[in-house]
């Protein structure tokens, strides 16, 4: 039996990308069973779903606590939580990164395959929900499932437009996954953000940019800032990047443009 | 024909029996982690695909009183979880009271929290409701179409509750087999009023309804004979049971107990529902280790199968009972002090042991009820093991 352990955040798709995994290897002719983990969940939170893939029916209906393989959705989630812990020796990690490899900060005795899934969704999708394209990756480097498969269950899970830009994304993954690196010589990654502590930069995908000479101190990016991450210096606006979850509110609201979203660069 | 499967979670599996059964009433009002079921419910009925009167109600409590209104004349059904069930909890026994065969799909839901445990059903164990487990969601498909055709038996005429475990299964993905609904006509047939919509039909419920309703009895009656029905209920499952695996070529255990791996075995783990699935992988290691254990799955825990456990008891030696639930103030849990009760008239009984595992959704482990097992061999041996009731996992 295999077992596959994914992270995400709230909106990547974990918990759609394993059920359309599952009902895909159920194609390949697998059991399959696809667990979602279920809490207070919001956007850009860390997340975590499960799946086993088998060959007769599965009767564990525990979590799976020694994965053989784990997914990574987001190329900082390695920051605050600790995405390859329990992993069996010799298992694979294949994570959303734009350069992967040896620069994603994880590092063990098992190899890191790497995807630029944000980008592949920002572009055939237009959102960075990473979940279809890191499946078109993992049907590269596993060999497990095939693109047909996927397809077909991808148009079980959508219809029409939506069903074909995310067929585009498995595809375009598909070709541009890079090859397993051997990262065993590495240190094991550092969780940088304690459990309570209040920074969420980390998950933005997009960062506001105050012009300040632009800034016209109307106050509504501060009233509006649902994280409230703005303050007001000298009836200018200041943001707290600390706080800031990259939603693009004030970005959307500014009666002037002053505020530019830049996607952040990893 | 070919099969039909199809990957999905445990709560489309519960709509798809309620869809298969042809209900033509829902009542429906939604509650974590039961909500997709009234989802995919009306889903249904928009899109035609399902014949059925679907009403949102206000509440659970007006959602079993609708339903006990609309199963006196058409096949009815709702569901719901936690405290949703609470809140039904005074016309579910108006329901066993006027002998309506409702079929109720519960996910469980702790009474004090999100996840899932046995609270919410037991809570409700003196109703009068029959209640069925189960341990995945192809069994949630099939025992909710078993669950109509027992409930609606004339020996029974009793509602029935059939239930799964909140999250584990009600969210999770797995194949699922979807049964031909020629088939399943076959087996349910036609729903028969128990009280009368035309004259005609007269006659045929006071057959099925009369000595109930007669005067000639005293207060005590009604109680005596829902008694019996329940007591019918154990026959009536194990035909159904039978039926349902020529029908189909699924059956679960013997409709009250499923006895997995119970060959030449010195102790037995018992547990209900998804506990009692991971423990069958428990099962299979240790006994591919040499370890004698098996596993009894209590399929039915009202009718309770009382006459089970006493032939279990031939063959065993020790039984370690693991608990979803707590009856406070009791030593032990619910199913534990049920076949402690079982055991009692026998003149040599089998050691018993007892676990309170997975309370408010605390994982249960397969290495955690290996542990279990261990300690109920070691019992099964002759050796002195404390305590006997354990509570496993974080506290």
């Amino acid at each position: 039996m295999m077992e596959i352990r994914f992270h995400g955040r709230g909106g990547q798709g974990a918990v759609t990308g394993t059920r359309i995994l599952a009902t895909a290897l159920y194609y390949e002719g697998k059991f399959t069973q696809g667990i979602p983990m279920y809490g207070t969940e919001r956007r850009g939170a860390p997340v975590v779903s499960f799946l086993r893939v088998g060959e007769e029916r599965i009767n564990e209906r525990d979590l799976v606590h020694e994965p053989d393989m784990v997914i990574v959705l987001d190329p900082l989630l390695g920051k605050s939580v600790p995405v390859t812990e329990g992993l069996k020796k010799g298992g694979m990690v294949l994570i959303n990164h734009p350069r992967g490899g040896r620069d994603t900060g994880l590092g063990g005795d098992f190899n890191v395959s790497s995807v630029d899934a944000t980008n592949i969704a920002l572009e055939e999708i237009g959102r960075p929900i990473t979940n279809t394209a890191i499946l078109g990756a993992f049907a590269k480097v596993t060999g497990s499932v095939s693109l047909e498969s996927l397809e077909r269950a991808i148009n079980e899970q959508w219809k029409g437009r939506i069903a074909e830009m995310n067929i585009n994304a498995v595809r375009k993954a598909y070709e541009q996954t890079n090859a397993p690196v051997d990262v065993s010589d590495l240190p094991p990654q550092k969780v940088e953000t304690k459990p309570g502590e209040l920074n969420v930069s980390s998950w933005r995908v997009y960062t506001p940019v105050l012009d300040k000479d632009k800034c016209i101190g109307c106050m509504r990016c501060y009233i509006l800032c649902p994280e409230v991450a703005i303050s007001m210096v000298d009836k200018k606006a200041v943001i707290n990047y600390k706080h800031c979850k990259g939603c693009g509110v004030c970005t959307e609201e500014c009666p002037v443009d002053a505020i530019d979203f830049v996607q952040e660069t990893i | 024909m070919a099969k039909k499967f199809e990957v999905m979670v445990g709560n489309k599996a519960v709509a798809y029996a309620a869809k298969l059964a042809r209900v033509k009433f829902v009542s429906a009002y939604p509650i974590t982690p039961q909500t997709t079921i009234v989802q995919y419910l009306s889903d249904m009925c928009a899109t035609g695909e399902m014949d059925a009167e679907y009403v949102t109600m206000e509440g659970e409590l007006s959602c079993q009183a609708s339903a006990i209104t609309a199963s006196t004349t058409v096949r009815s059904f709702t569901a719901t979880s936690g405290p949703g069930l609470l809140y039904m909890h005074h016309p579910l026994h108006m329901t066993s009271w006027a002998r309506l065969p409702l079929v109720m799909a519960v996910v469980h839901r702790s009474t004090k929290g999100m996840q899932p445990d046995q609270m919410d059903t037991m809570s409700q164990r003196d109703t009068g409701w029959l209640m069925l487990e189960c341990q995945n969601s192809q069994e949630l498909l099939d025992t909710g179409i078993m669950s109509f055709k027992i409930a609606e038996d004339p020996r029974v005429m009793l509602p029935t509750i059939f239930m799964g475990d909140g999250y584990i299964l009600s969210y999770t993905s797995e194949p699922v087999e979807i049964p031909d609904q020629e088939l399943v006509d076959e087996f349910l047939g036609p729903y028969r009023r128990p009280y009368p919509m035309f004259p005609e039909e007269a006659a045929e419920s006071l057959k099925l309804m009369g000595a109930m309703w007669s005067n000639q009895h005293g207060p005590q009656h009604i109680w005596k004979m829902q008694q019996e029905a329940a007591m019918n209920a154990k026959i009536v499952i194990k035909e159904v049971n039978t039926e349902f695996q020529k029908k189909f070529g699924r059956s679960y255990g013997n409709g009250l107990v499923e006895e997995y791996k119970c060959e030449n075995v010195d102790a037995v783990l018992v547990g209900m529902g998804t506990i009692a699935s991971t423990a069958k992988t428990a099962i299979d290691r240790l006994q591919k280790e040499g370890k004698k254990v098996g596993l009894v799955a209590i399929k039915s825990f009202k009718p309770f199968p009382d006459e089970e456990f006493q032939r279990i008891a031939g063959y065993t030696k020790a039984m370690g009972v693991i608990d979803r639930n707590v009856s406070t103030g009791t030593k032990g849990g619910i199913t534990f002090t049920e076949i402690r009760h079982a055991l009692y008239d026998l003149d040599e009984r089998p050691v018993t042991l007892n676990f309170h595992a997975g309370m408010r959704g605390q994982e249960v482990t397969v290495d955690g009820l290996k542990r279990m097992a261990e300690k109920t061999l070691k019992a099964a041996r002759g050796e002195k093991v404390a305590p006997i009731v354990e509570w496993v996992g974080g506290n």
